[in-house]
């Protein structure tokens, strides 16, 4: 018999099966999860709140419908949810003073749906302070680690969903990615991370950052995982007026399907990027180009001019979009308040009091990109600039099918590397915005490792509703190399 | 461009941001730094940018009433909450 250890460590078809046949429960696996996501907690700061007795409710409601028959794709899968995300009657701080206290009144659709499929929440995950952030050291709870070396970041912003699921305390995590917060972290901590098309998954009970480019996505560690976890939280939603209404791509049946035949283009600014290639991540590329044209994919280079500038229009406009939802946190009716003389005062107070420096500079930034005088040069142009890219990647789907690039410019990097330069972590960007400008489908897969033993993600990069190609494209990638599923040092167990 | 502490204050205002000298002195630097950055935005010729194909139209929901209550959690969730309403600072008085 497989011991619940066994089966955290697994694939989550596997555990799934072992709950639904009653080879285990979901409460046993709940136990054991919840005993390695303390221990994550303590290592990695991965986790801001858990909840045994919540946890082990939910667990009894799916052992419970798993003996009335009920078939459910995750049942009793321990999941993480980033602490941007509600779940309902726990914390949901976004890793910020201002949200201290918040108990979320419902689930996310996303969350829901999850739930309903038979996972169950082990607990919140630590984020950068609403989502902003590629390191997680925007945190107020601290910074999270990364279980590969505790001595470098996760990335960011879902870096403690990332650090949950490589040191082995939950085998699925979801995040927000508005400029690659979900596929990053992933890279950096050895993970398979998505984001969806944009308007594939719900919106509903995320806490909002920048509207146009804010998704869920989910981490595991592979490709089959990923793309169950997707089959789940697509869907049409009433409670998000962007959510699409078109039949969900099938996920499960693209990640078993083979790419020969298919078109895949690198990248030709990759190599140019500005502040160049970690020398394991060039090589890493070349060598993905490799193993996919030896599976039967044709391969070529394709340009997307404008993607050199992704960073600078991601930076105005989502800035300007957080400078208008995050006005909402005013101390009026939910969060810490700071008390004042006036409304005005209490507003200041607590806003002042409440974000952290880079939730300010980037309020600052996006304000300032809004305002009399300065809109027409900053926010719109780079409106202007954001759709011609969206019209650069559309021009190129003409010529391949997908588009392979690293996820991330270099590997892990040491905790408090870039704090003190914020230009310096926006181009760590430069591959993750790009997709989210256009709205468009992006995966990442563990490729190799570096001669640290740091891992590697790449990147793929599809048309909308491409999310079964970019499945397979990253299973091959699994399938090549091994890299997937590898066990960092610091696991817990 | 150059962004001065003076337009920092000012932006920060419009924001609701109350901050320290020393915050404001060192954002204007950052700032500068990351506005200067970013002015590459600029050299993308103009003929580029004309509109292309427009946006697809957004599709409407039904115009349908839900049920809004939000539940007890907003009152617990409340810095102050009093008789049904939030309670803030008084916004209105004789002598204002």
């Amino acid at each position: 018999m497989t011991s619940e250890g066994e089966l955290l460590d697994g694939p989550l078809s596997a555990l799934a099966d072992a709950v639904s046949s009653g080879a285990t429960s979901a409460r046993s696996l709940a136990e054991a999860s919840l005993a390695r996501a303390e221990k994550a907690r303590d290592l990695y700061r991965a986790f801001l709140s858990l909840d045994a007795g919540a946890a082990l409710r939910q667990a009894d409601r799916v052992d419970r419908r798993v003996a009335a028959g009920e078939r459910l794709p995750l049942a009793g899968v321990p999941l993480a949810v980033k602490d941007n995300i509600n779940v309902a009657g726990r914390p949901s701080t976004a890793g910020s003073r201002i949200l201290a206290g918040f108990v979320a009144p419902d689930d996310a659709t996303c969350v829901a749906r999850l739930v309903e499929a038979g996972a169950v929440v082990v607990g919140k995950t630590n984020c950068d302070e609403f989502g902003m952030g590629s390191s997680n050291e925007n945190s107020a709870y601290g910074p999270a680690r990364n279980p590969w070396d505790p001595s470098r970041v996760p990335g960011g912003s879902s870096g403690g969903s990332a650090a949950a699921v490589a040191a082995r305390a939950v085998p699925l995590a979801i995040g927000t990615d508005t400029g690659g917060s979900v596929r990053q972290p992933a890279a950096l901590c050895g993970l398979v991370g998505w984001k969806p098309t944009y308007g594939r998954v719900s919106r509903y009970g995320l806490i909002a950052f920048a509207s146009s480019f804010d998704q869920a996505g989910a981490l595991a560690r592979t490709a089959s995982d990923a793309a169950r976890a997707f089959t789940v939280m697509a869907g049409a939603d009433p409670r998000d007026a962007t959510s699409l209404a078109t039949p969900v791509p099938d996920a499960e049946a693209g990640v078993r399907t083979g790419v020969e035949g298919r078109r895949i283009g690198l990248l030709a600014e990759a190599e140019s990027a500005e502040g160049g290639l970690h020398p394991a991540v060039g090589a890493i590329f070349a060598r993905t180009a490799d193993a996919l044209r030896a599976a039967g994919a044709t391969v070529t280079r394709v340009s997307v001019p404008r993607v050199s500038l992704a960073v600078p229009v991601y930076y105005l406009t989502a800035t300007a979009e957080a400078s208008s939802n995050l006005a909402r946190f005013d101390g009026a009716r939910y969060g810490a308040r700071r008390d004042g003389d006036s409304l005005a005062s209490m507003y200041r107070g607590t806003r002042s009091a409440g974000f952290g420096p880079e939730v300010k500079r980037r309020i600052l930034l996006g304000t300032f990109a809004l305002s009399s005088g300065y809109h027409d040069a900053y926010y719109g142009r780079a409106q202007k600039v954001r759709a011609l890219l969206a019209r650069d990647f559309a021009a190129a789907f003409r010529d391949v099918d997908a588009i392979l690039c690293p996820t991330s410019p270099e590997p892990a990097f040491p905790l408090r590397a870039k704090t003190e330069d914020p230009l310096a972590m926006y181009l760590a960007d430069v591959f993750t915005v790009p997709p989210s400008l256009a709205g468009l489908p992006a995966v990442t897969v563990p490729a190799g490792f570096s001669d640290e033993s740091l891992p590697v993600g790449m990147q793929f990069i599809g048309p909308a509703d491409s999310e079964p190609l970019l499945f397979a494209f990253a299973r091959a990638v699994e399938e090549a190399f091994g890299a997937a599923g590898r066990r960092p040092p610091g696991a817990v167990s | 461009m150059r962004i001065d502490p003076a337009l920092v204050s000012r932006v920060a205002s419009l924001a609701a941001l109350e901050l320290t000298d020393a915050e404001r002195d060192d954002l204007a630097g950052q700032l500068t730094r990351i506005v200067e950055h970013f002015e590459a935005l600029r050299a993308v010729p103009e003929e580029l940018l004309a509109a292309g194909e427009p946006a697809p139209e957004m599709p409407l929901r039904a115009d349908e009433a839900r049920d809004g209550s939000p539940g007890a959690l907003v009152e617990s969730n409340a810095p102050g909450f009093a008789h049904g309403h939030f309670v803030v600072p008084r916004v209105v008085s004789r002598d204002a």
